[in-house]
Formats: C-alpha cells, sequence, structure tokens
C-alpha cells in the first residue's frame, strides 16, 4: 500500500467528476480521492486511477524483460497481473505495464522503457452491469466470451483510441471490471460520455479505496 | 456494408480504425546507381489496380501495427490473398 508523500512538484489529473470529495490525500505530488459522497454502495463506479505509474516499454526482444520481475506476456492481446502489477501485451515489440497497486521500485535505466504517465489517463469501470456500460460505449468485443480475463482490446471506447483490459467478468450476469487507458486530453469528454451511458444503470464516480477493495478479486497468474 | 480490415494482431475491425498506407510496391530499391527516374516511380507512380491489390494499412486507432492485406479496389471490400501469394 502506497504512504503519504510530500511533493514538490503538483500534478493534475485530467479526470475531474462533478462529485464531493469526502476523502483525500497528497500522494507523491497528486491529490488522490479516496471517497467521494453518495457513492453508494452497490456499483458500479468509475475511479480514476491516472495518479498510478504507467510505463511503456519497447523492445524488439521485448520478451526478454521483466518489468517489475514479472515477466511480459508471449502473445499480443494477453495480460499478465502478478501482485498488483499489469503487463499488456501491444504487439511484437511493445508492452504496456500499469502499477495498479501504486507500489514502484522506480523505473529502469534501460532505453526501452518511457514512463507515460502523464501523457494518459487511466480510468476503472467495475461492478454490476460494468458490461452493458460497455457495450453502449463501444463496437469492441469486451464481453470476449472466449478469452479468459484479464485480456487486452486495443480500440476505441467513446470513439477514442484506447488501450483497454477486460480485467474481470462475472459468470451469469452482465458484472465485471475494466481497466483503460487514452491520451489525456480527453479527460472531460471521456468521463461525460461514460456517466452518460451508466446513468440508467447507476453508475456513480468512487474513490480509489474502491478500486483498492476490488483488485485482490482480480484473478492473477 | 462499411469496410473491415483484418489486423493480424487484433482480429477483424471497422476499417475506420485504420489509416491507409498506399500501394504495396515491394521492398525499397537499392541505393546504388539508382536513377532519380527509377526512385521517382517507386515513390509516386502508383498502378491503381482496378481489381485486388495488395497495400499497406496500419491500425492506428489499436495496436499501431503496419501490416499489407488485399482489397477489391471495385467493391472497396478486402479480399483473401490471391493463390500465388497466398
Ligand atoms: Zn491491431
Amino acid at each position: 500500500m502506497t504512504t503519504e508523500t510530500k511533493s514538490a512538484i503538483r500534478r493534475v489529473s485530467p479526470v475531474c467528476f462533478a462529485a464531493a470529495p469526502g476523502e483525500s490525500e497528497d500522494r507523491d505530488g497528486w491529490q488522490v480521492v479516496t471517497r467521494y459522497e453518495n457513492e453508494g454502495e452497490e456499483g458500479p463506479w468509475l475511479v480514476d486511477l491516472s495518479h498510478r505509474p504507467r510505463w511503456d516499454v519497447q523492445d524488439g526482444h521485448v520478451d526478454a524483460l521483466r518489468p517489475g520481475g514479472v515477466s511480459v506476456p508471449q502473445e499480443a492481446g494477453q495480460c499478465r497481473l502478478q501482485d498488483g502489477l499489469l503487463i499488456n501485451r501491444m504487439n511484437r515489440t511493445q508492452a504496456a505495464v500499469w502499477h495498479l497497486a501504486g507500489a514502484t521500485d522506480g523505473m529502469p535505466a534501460e532505453a526501452a522503457y518511457t514512463d507515460v504517465g502523464e501523457a494518459t489517463l487511466m480510468l476503472a469501470l467495475f461492478g454490476p452491469q460494468t458490461l452493458r456500460i460497455c457495450e453502449k460505449l463501444s463496437a469492441l468485443d469486451l464481453a470476449g466470451l472466449q478469452r479468459r480475463p484479464p485480456f487486452l482490446v486495443q480500440g476505441p471506447l467513446a470513439h477514442v483510441p484506447c488501450q483497454i483490459v477486460v480485467a474481470q467478468r462475472n459468470s451469469g450476469d452482465f458484472g465485471g471490471g475494466i481497466l483503460w487507458t487514452c491520451s489525456r486530453g480527453y479527460g472531460r469528454s471521456m468521463v461525460h460520455a461514460v456517466l452518460d451511458a451508466g446513468r440508467e444503470f447507476g453508475l456513480r464516480p468512487a474513490g480509489e479505496q474502491r478500486f483498492t477493495d476490488w483488485l485482490p478479486s482480480l484473478s492473477s497468474d | 456494408m462499411a469496410l473491415m480490415i483484418t489486423c493480424p494482431v487484433c482480429g477483424p475491425r471497422n476499417g475506420y480504425e485504420f489509416r491507409y498506407g498506399g500501394e504495396d510496391k515491394g521492398p525499397r530499391p537499392a541505393q546504388r546507381e539508382l536513377s532519380p527516374g527509377d526512385w521517382f516511380q517507386y515513390v509516386h507512380a502508383n498502378d491503381c489496380a482496378d481489381g485486388i491489390q495488395k497495400e499497406w494499412w496500419v491500425h492506428r486507432d489499436g495496436c499501431g501495427v503496419w501490416f499489407t492485406t488485399y482489397r477489391d479496389t471495385t467493391v472497396n471490400r478486402e479480399v483473401p490473398p490471391p493463390e500465388e501469394d497466398a
């Protein structure tokens, strides 16, 4: 778990919810809302994770690298989740590393690594009816019934090019969870589109704590 | 029906996720003793096939991969590779 640290750099998330923060903390220069008022108890929830560290890894032999001690999946579209670290294989030469649990020992110095945390935003949508909300936002096959979560889909969500990870799919209903990144300039319109699509299902913005509580339920390697 | 393109990584997707990268003209000609005329032909001249053409595409809104595929230009549909290239 991340400890509270003060930083001289002030970082601003591109994601902004029109909801009253209940609790927040300063973490490495980010103002992180851990709980909003009126989150509801049932979900579905939308959580801003833009403060979580993210790296791009690009190398002719990307398989040989072990970001954070975790091996890169062999095939494009595959994901590996281990100890709160998620690695998405994007194509022959590229992978994305998302520090879902927040902790990182710092980015390796090799040229293969680029810190993209401040180039993109990251959101999580999870809880009941999640896949119904997804169907309103994208023509991509996010239910992916023949694939086992977590898996990666690269394509448009709300018409914005995204890297989407289907992290959980509940059997028998439309519940589950997705995580995604896109260019941070889309922050406002992305949140607007997702909350609008989710309104009929009771979607609400939630603080980081909801995500932290949900993360251990994801199946990992 | 809208154009569908098959990405080698992501599978069949809406053509709007891709950017066209021009006709496939084979490998870049060797630099040594390359005449301006031949270079012009390679860079600018197109066959504009009336039928099946091999061409470059990039999955711009997806995985970012460049690849070649075949399209019937008369109906604007992706088609399987002709037998001699399969
Ligand atoms: Zn692709």
